[in-house]
């Protein structure tokens, strides 16, 4: 290779645009050299500069939202930058910020290495940023697998406990499969593309420019096909769809409530936004994504709804209930395709979804006792006069989830409903209507154990007395992200301005 | 002498896909779980290089690289993950591993 090629290669390389994700990097390296360097009992102060760096990131980020990269490929292409990608980063970020504060509340509990979490949500973070810009093959493959390997480490981060253990052994496996599985769809895909013996074939084929244009001229490819259905599996994994979903439960009860939430709520949403991604880039194969996407969507809904029913831990229940929340979601994504508004929809209801699930597993993280797996829905007896800010904080977030008039999760349920009506995807909608009735039942349970009195059996003699569950009292951090994903829920449900006008909703 | 062509490179790809894939949902240890895994991986890399081989483009040799990369990251947290398990239960079968329940 020339020089002059190397030279229009580094051209090419705009480092300003992946700032953020370098600087989440950076932050990362930082706690580690940080943990060499000061004395042991400096170390508390380690979660802090994580928080506040993250802080520092968003403010900036924020600052320079409108950059000058936005619609363009940087990196030869493996990277574009779009308003979608751009409002995913941020996401991510505000996430990551919010999961680092409930670890370090859960993190009190435990005798375990502390700073590693905050390094590794980093890691995983950065990862998830690139993953929503990415361009190409290669770097939705490393940035997919950085956040795989990673989630392995969090899921079973208490290793004395054998259910985190087994929670990060199941996750493992059914992780490995999916990226297995998304290996041979790229694989197979990269093949049909290079072929030359096909009109319109590629130098370029991992490209998703390059591969959308030869699927558009190639519209009835057998293998191409196999190819993007694998593909499609692969991501169906990582949000939690039907038939995809039997990790679900079992990694989320195991695995450490603050990392149950960051699963719960940057995981799936970086399932989405590859989803959204892949869905342009197939859309010569619109009527085999549509459909493949559409069974998924409905028994996604109905399997979800189900099964949460039936559910006492309250971490079996949320992560089912997500199940269902990636149904109606799915349901954006097919509505995508005709609807152009229904993007800032899926934005809007994943912003929702954060908001609310913070909220929940915040007020988890606090009720939770030594052994993380163990949260029963009788925990919550009483919850609100014992306790009425986490009473508050959980109700405003459970009622959230369900979709309740006032509150950001309706607005949110609304918009991708109506996006998928302006589509024409009336069963569907049908389905969606119906889980979301059938939703009601297990949310309000879970309201109910906390704020309704309830029957207990009366304590006889010689009997031993039912074990009060401990309450871990709020610190002013954790106090102020549950206060603030609380009120936002409730703001956002009677007012949208500026985030409604960012996500193009007018 | 026969010539090996695409199709040949193909067909071993495929079927160590299947192997390995069906050996991971009816194997019980964890550990032939995770070579079955392995196997998986290493079809996706049979057929990268195939085909990059016959349709003249170096992206799928490049792609293997990485492969290699994650996969040995894989192995390095997976295994730890399995002697943690092992120490605190005594056991890789996974019918044995079922304290997770409602």
């Amino acid at each position: 290779m020339s020089t002059e090629l190397l030279q229009q290669a580094a051209a090419n390389n705009h480092w300003g645009a992946i700032a953020p994700e370098l600087l989440v990097g950076c932050l990362a390296l930082l706690l580690l050299v940080l943990e060499i360097v000061l004395p042991k009992a400096r170390h508390e102060i380690i979660p802090s500069v994580a928080i506040v760096g993250l802080l520092g990131i968003i403010g900036g980020f924020v600052m320079n939202y409108h950059s000058g990269f936005i619609d363009q490929t940087t990196f030869n292409g493996l990277l574009r930058h779009t308003g979608t990608g751009q409002f995913m980063r941020l996401f991510f970020l505000l996430a990551a910020t919010g999961v680092s504060v409930l670890g370090v509340v859960a993190l009190k509990r435990q005798v375990m290495p502390k700073v590693e979490f905050f390094t590794i949500t980093l890691v995983v973070t950065g990862a998830m940023m690139l993953l929503s810009q990415s361009n190409h093959f290669v770097m939705l493959f490393v940035a997919l697998e950085t956040i795989t390997v990673g989630f392995y480490v969090l899921v079973s981060y208490t290793r004395t406990n054998p259910l985190s253990l087994e929670a990060g052994l199941k996750y493992l496996i059914m992780g490995a499969l999916s990226s297995g599985i998304l290996l041979f769809g790229i694989a197979l895909l990269y093949g049909v593309a290079g072929s030359q013996a096909l009109t319109a074939s590629t130098t370029d084929p991992m490209n998703f420019d390059a591969l959308r244009i030869f699927l558009y001229a190639n519209p009835d490819n057998v293998i191409a096909a196999i190819g993007i259905v694998l593909v499609l599996s692969g991501v169906a994994f990582k949000i939690g769809a039907v038939p995809f979903q039997i990790w679900i439960p079992d990694v989320y009860q195991g695995a450490p409530t603050p990392v149950t939430a960051f699963l719960a709520i940057a995981s799936k949403a970086a399932g989405f936004a590859i989803l959204l991604t892949l869905v342009t880039v197939f859309d010569g194969y619109q009527s085999l994504v549509v459909t493949v996407l559409s069974v998924m969507a409905m028994a996604t809904i109905i399997f979800g709804n189900l099964a949460a029913l039936t559910q006492h831990n309250v971490k079996r229940l949320i992560g089912l209930s997500g199940v269902s929340h990636a149904g109606y979601l799915m349901i954006g994504v097919i509505a995508a395709i005709h609807v152009p508004f229904a993007v800032g929809a899926i934005c809007f209801y994943l912003f929702a979804y954060m908001l609310a699930s913070l909220a929940v597993f915040g007020v988890m993280t606090h009720l939770a006792g030594d052994d993380d797996a163990d949260q029963d829905l009788d925990h919550y007896t009483d919850l609100a006069k014992t306790h009425p800010f986490l009473g508050t904080v959980l109700g405003v977030g459970l009622g959230s989830l369900a979709g309740i008039p006032p509150l950001a999760g309706f607005m949110g349920k609304l918009l991708v409903f109506l996006a998928a009506f302006e589509a024409g995807l009336y069963p569907l909608l049908g389905v969606a209507v119906l889980g979301v009735i059938i939703s009601i039942y297990y949310y309000f349970g879970w309201i109910k154990a906390a704020f309704f009195p309830q029957w207990r059996p009366p304590v006889m003699e010689g009997d031993d007395p039912i074990p009060e569950p401990t309450h871990q009292p709020v610190s002013t951090a954790a106090g102020i992200v549950l206060a603030t994903a609380a009120l936002a829920s409730i703001i956002l449900g009677f007012y949208q301005g500026p985030i409604g006008q960012w996500l193009g909703l007018g | 002498m026969m010539n090996v062509g695409l199709n040949e490179y193909l067909t071993v790809a495929v079927a160590m896909f299947v192997i390995g894939f069906i050996g991971v949902l009816v194997r019980k240890n964890t550990l032939v779980i995770y070579m079955c895994l392995e196997l998986m991986l290493v079809a996706s890399t049979i057929a990268f290089v195939a085909f990059s081989r016959f349709n003249g483009t170096m992206d799928g040799n490049v792609f293997v690289f990485f492969i290699l990369t994650v996969a040995a990251a894989e192995v390095a947290v997976g295994l730890a993950i399995i002697v943690a398990l092992f120490r605190r239960r005594q056991t890789v079968q996974v019918d044995e591993l079922n304290a997770l329940k409602n």
